[in-house]
């Protein structure tokens, strides 16, 4: 027990440092997002000129803000479920279960990590995005046609960092189950919403 | 054998799994034994793809917003606003409650935000006036559902995205049907307010107290002349709108009413983007289910079972809200859209619902499930922010549960209440 | 039966695409005799737009896929030359153009480019042509369009060619185009009239049509090389052949679609406007900068312009010696 705790020490820490750093960058990109579709408003009606990529440019933030801070909300329960049948049971049987069904999530992480590599590397990871350039030099008169795999990636970097957090929750649960869940160190809460 | 997957991801839903680990399971596995592993790679992709998309940004934005406006203390003008106006009936702060629920939906499309924005404010009030605990806070949790049926709505950006529909469409339908329960309710505390004798919250207010209330809470007030108006003149699309609306409530928090500090926008900033990163998840993997959901041909399967129980539209419309009512009851209102829309709307729309009506329907169900025990989620929100026992404030909902669904009804067998204001504005047939 | 071919379009079951996959089925499903079965996926139950298909039918979970030049120019830039405007006159033009040889250099082109997978197996029509339409003014000549917002897909040679012609280009999502149109969020759009009247343009204001015929809409078939390939040669023919039953079908429904959709338009007031020759040179004139755009900067630009411009020039002769045949 005491080698299972060594590992979730480390473990927890990287996974709050990986955390702050994604909801850091996540809180860049909503503001970012907010601002180009603002741009875009504003150059269609004050210069008669909408721009190509402030769509495009809005998505990329979104989807990077969704991978790099959805492992925050797994990591403090944000994400939706019954958990009705969890709580009524008793503990050692609730960590067992809670054990099986994050060993389902392990399964589906593992799955989506080693697809969405093949896909970021695939076909699909090589067309172009519509608008979206990077100069390659200081003069901006060479510019870089960014592909769409540095989009998708996103989604990979994101099933990465679940992956890392969903192995924490494992080992607390397992600890549950042996009957050592008041040993476990403490995740402080960020304030979580709702959609609804 | 790949229509099992509704079942399979019913059981793992009811043991626990979250909802997006269960809506991409249940199809994975069964592809795997059905030896389809090439279409697992199309799970991800619409995964992936779910999540890429320029309307979906609504989300977030209105999230944002609608968090803004509360950090902002707008939420306290509307209520003084709210008072002036109604606080002399019988009854006056539930009716504040009620009014204050509606006017807070024109900014948020959440029914958690207004019940922990208004229910912090208003409970200890109410209580101080000497209702009870439990009655304020039941008032509370069941106005706080017009929160996402007037516009603008997460559910319905959501069921728009999902199913195809015009997100303008689906606000507009829910001007009506929103003000309609906010009315029940309304009439509802009148007779008890004059049958327990409940307290009145103030003086009458002269009219120009009132004027200055309306003054204060102009600004906030302006917010949903400024979406809708600016959606049905086509400024800007509902996207576009919801950026505005970020962009407003940034500015008269911080500038205008000062009632919001540069400090706090980080963390408000972080909350929207966490909330809104789950529910973008939640709509991939429904994009992937959809997928699972057309290869399995589970809703023709599932025409054809309807259609053995009856064939009168009007019973069927009836059925489908018991069944809403009762997902409703364990389930959220966002990812029970994102798992029954895609397999009911094209049943009922073959029988000739009007697909926009058939979206209220389900939107205003599934939301008033949401006040609904034992699992509404809002029921959950208001006992935290009462410190009243959820089981306390579940008996004390009923009454109002009642109108709700009454209205409800109301809705589903009088098209026009949601129909009327998209066609005349040329939003829908 | 042995195979199972997968295919899927992204418009609904009213479209030429949906009219040529039902050809497409019945000759390949009787062709083969039941060793083919062919199930149709409209809309976008399985994927919703070119980079999402196209890797479907890369990696075989998708056996065929019709897309819009714009939906492949992530991946096969060169195909946006059918975009190019006015080098193709008519249909009988683009039909002997896309018939012929045309179509073999550009699947040997997307064969190179996708490693080996993703096969271009013909190329129909998916609506027409595409003409200038817009809620404001007749528009006769170039200068009658200067200062429009004109909605465009999000590529870049139709924004080219609005720039080029002193219009605004605008990206707007074709199920927002509707609303946008509606409340002056662009004031015209380039589509073919099939379109225009299936999604009800005219009511949201949309009155006025000039017949440039600026773009043919090209349908690309495409179809996973390695489902093609599995195929024993008795049935790849049946496949090849199914396709030219469907590029033929493709060929005809708009035509037969459009011509309602013309009574239509006018019929509820929309004002129809036939440019004269000299006219349609003032707007080929215009749109010149676009073509030097286009070589210029697209990769294979130049190769595949020499391809369509050289088909062109051998289909117009074959057709000119063709008419003078049947004339005598
Ligand atoms: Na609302
Ligand atoms: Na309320």
């Amino acid at each position: 027990m005491g080698g299972v705790l060594a590992v979730l020490g480390p473990l927890g820490r990287l996974n709050a440092a990986l955390c702050t750093a994604g909801r850091a960058i996540g809180v860049v990109a909503i503001a970012v997002m907010v601002a180009v579709t603002l741009l875009q408003v504003v150059m269609r009606y004050v210069f008669n000129n909408a721009l190509p990529w402030p769509d495009e440019a809005a998505r990329f933030c979104m989807l990077w803000m969704t991978g790099l801070m959805a492992p925050t909300a797994l990591r403090h329960g944000g994400f939706v479920a019954i958990d009705s049948l969890i709580a009524a049971l008793p503990v050692r049987l609730s960590s067992a279960l809670t054990l099986i069904l994050l060993s389902i999530a392990m399964l589906v992480l593992v799955m989506g990590l080693s697809i969405g590599w093949s896909e970021v590397n695939g076909l699909g990871g090589r067309f172009d995005t519509a608008s979206l350039y990077l100069p390659t030099s200081l003069s901006f008169d060479s510019w870089y046609r960014i592909p769409r795999s540095w989009m998708m990636l996103s989604l990979v970097v994101g099933f990465a960092m679940l992956i890392l957090v969903n192995l924490e929750l494992m080992i607390r649960a397992f600890m549950g189950l042996l009957g050592a869940a008041d040993r476990l160190p403490m995740v402080r809460n960020p304030e979580l919403g709702s959609a609804e | 054998m790949l229509v099992l997957f509704l079942p399979v991801f019913l059981f793992f839903l009811m043991v626990g799994l979250p909802v997006f680990f269960g809506l991409l399971f249940a199809p994975g596995i069964l592809l795997w034994l059905n030896g389809q592993e090439r279409d697992i790679t199309l799970l991800y992709r619409n995964l992936y793809n779910g999540m890429d998309s320029f309307p979906l940004m609504a989300i977030p934005f209105f999230m944002l917003a609608g968090e803004l406006m509360n950090r902002g203390g707008i939420t306290l003008r509307l209520v003084e606003f709210s008072q002036a106006l109604m606080g002399h009936f019988r009854g006056g702060l539930a009716h504040v409650n009620i009014l204050s629920s509606m006017l807070f939906a024109g900014l948020s499309g959440s029914a958690v935000a207004d019940t922990s924005a208004l229910g912090s404010m208003l409970i200890p009030a109410m209580e101080k006036q000497g209702y009870t605990r439990r009655f304020a806070a039941a008032i509370t949790a069941a106005s706080s559902v017009i929160g996402p049926i007037i516009p603008p709505s997460g559910i319905m950006i959501i069921y728009a995205y999902v199913m195809g529909e015009s997100v303008a469409a689906l606000f507009l339908a829910g001007i009506v049907p929103g003000i309609l329960v906010g009315t029940g309710l309304m009439v509802l505390v009148k007779l008890m307010a004059d049958r327990y004798d409940f307290p009145v919250a103030s003086r009458r207010h002269t009219w120009g107290e009132r004027g200055q209330a309306s003054l204060k809470a102009f600004f906030p007030l302006l917010t949903p002349v400024i979406i809708l108006g600016g959606i049905l003149s086509g400024v800007f699309t509902p996207t576009e709108a919801a950026a505005v609306a970020v962009a407003y409530a940034l500015i008269i928090g911080l500038f205008v009413l000062r009632t919001l500090k540069f400090s706090e926008l980080g963390d408000v900033l972080s909350k929207a983007g966490i909330t809104s990163a789950v529910v973008l998840l939640l709509v991939g993997a429904a994009m992937s289910f959809k997928t699972v959901v057309s290869l399995s041909h589970a809703p023709e399967l599932l025409a054809e079972f309807i259609l053995t129980l009856t064939e009168n539209p009007l019973l069927l419309l009836f059925l489908i809200n018991l069944l809403l009512f009762a997902v409703g009851m364990f389930l959220d209102a966002g990812p029970a859209i994102i798992i029954l829309g895609p397999i009911l709307g094209p049943v009922f729309t073959s029988l000739g619902v009007d697909s926009v009506h058939f979206a209220i329907i389900m939107c205003v169900n599934l939301t008033v499930g949401l006040a609904t025990p034992p699992m509404g989620l809002v029921l959950f929100v208001a006992a935290s922010v009462s410190n009243e026992k959820v089981e306390t404030i579940s008996r004390a909902i009923l009454p109002f549960l009642a109108v709700e669904i009454f209205v409800i009804m109301l809705i589903t067998f009088i098209p026009e209440i949601s129909m009327t204001i998209p066609r005349l504005t040329g939003f829908a047939d | 039966q042995d195979y199972t071919l997968r295919a899927t379009a992204n418009s609904n079951e009213n479209d030429e695409d949906y009219d040529g996959l039902q050809v497409f089925k019945s000759h390949v499903e009787a062709a083969s005799n039941g060793a083919i079965e062919v199930e149709i996926f409209m809309g976008t139950q399985l994927c919703s737009n070119g980079a999402e298909c196209l890797q479907g039918v890369a990696d075989g979970s998708i056996d065929i896929y019709i897309s819009t030049s714009g939906g492949a120019s992530g991946l096969f830039p060169y195909v946006q030359v059918l975009d190019l405007p006015y080098v193709m006159a008519d249909d009988r033009v683009a039909e002997a153009v896309l018939s012929g040889d045309f179509t073999r250099t550009m699947r040997d082109m997307a064969l190179e480019d996708s490693g080996d997978s993703i096969r271009l197996m013909t190329i129909g029509n998916t609506g027409g042509w595409r003409n200038f339409a817009n809620t404001q003014r007749r528009v006769a000549q170039p200068s009658d369009i200067e200062g429009l917002k004109i909605r465009t897909v999000v590529a870049d040679l139709p924004q080219e060619l609005v720039r080029a012609l002193g219009a605004s280009p605008t990206p707007i999502p074709w199920p927002e185009l509707f609303t946008s149109l509606q409340t002056g969020v662009v004031e015209g759009s380039k589509n073919g009239i099939t379109d225009i009247m299936s999604m009800k343009f005219p009511d949201a204001g949309l009155q006025y049509v000039t017949l440039d015929g600026h773009a043919y809409m090209g349908a690309l078939w495409w179809m996973s090389n390695q489902t093609f390939q599995e195929l024993p040669d008795d049935l790849k023919r049946v496949v090849v052949d199914g396709f030219y039953q469907l590029q033929q079908a493709t060929f005809a429904s708009p035509k037969r679609k459009s011509i309602q959709a013309y009574e239509e338009f006018v019929a509820g007031g929309g004002d129809l406007y036939v440019p004269s020759p000299d006219e349609k040179a003032a707007f080929a004139e215009a749109a010149q900068p676009v073509y030097d755009w286009f070589t210029a900067n697209v990769e294979g630009g130049q190769e595949i312009y020499d391809a369509l411009t050289s088909a062109v020039s051998e289909a117009e002769s074959e057709l000119e010696a063709a008419r003078a045949a049947d004339m005598e």
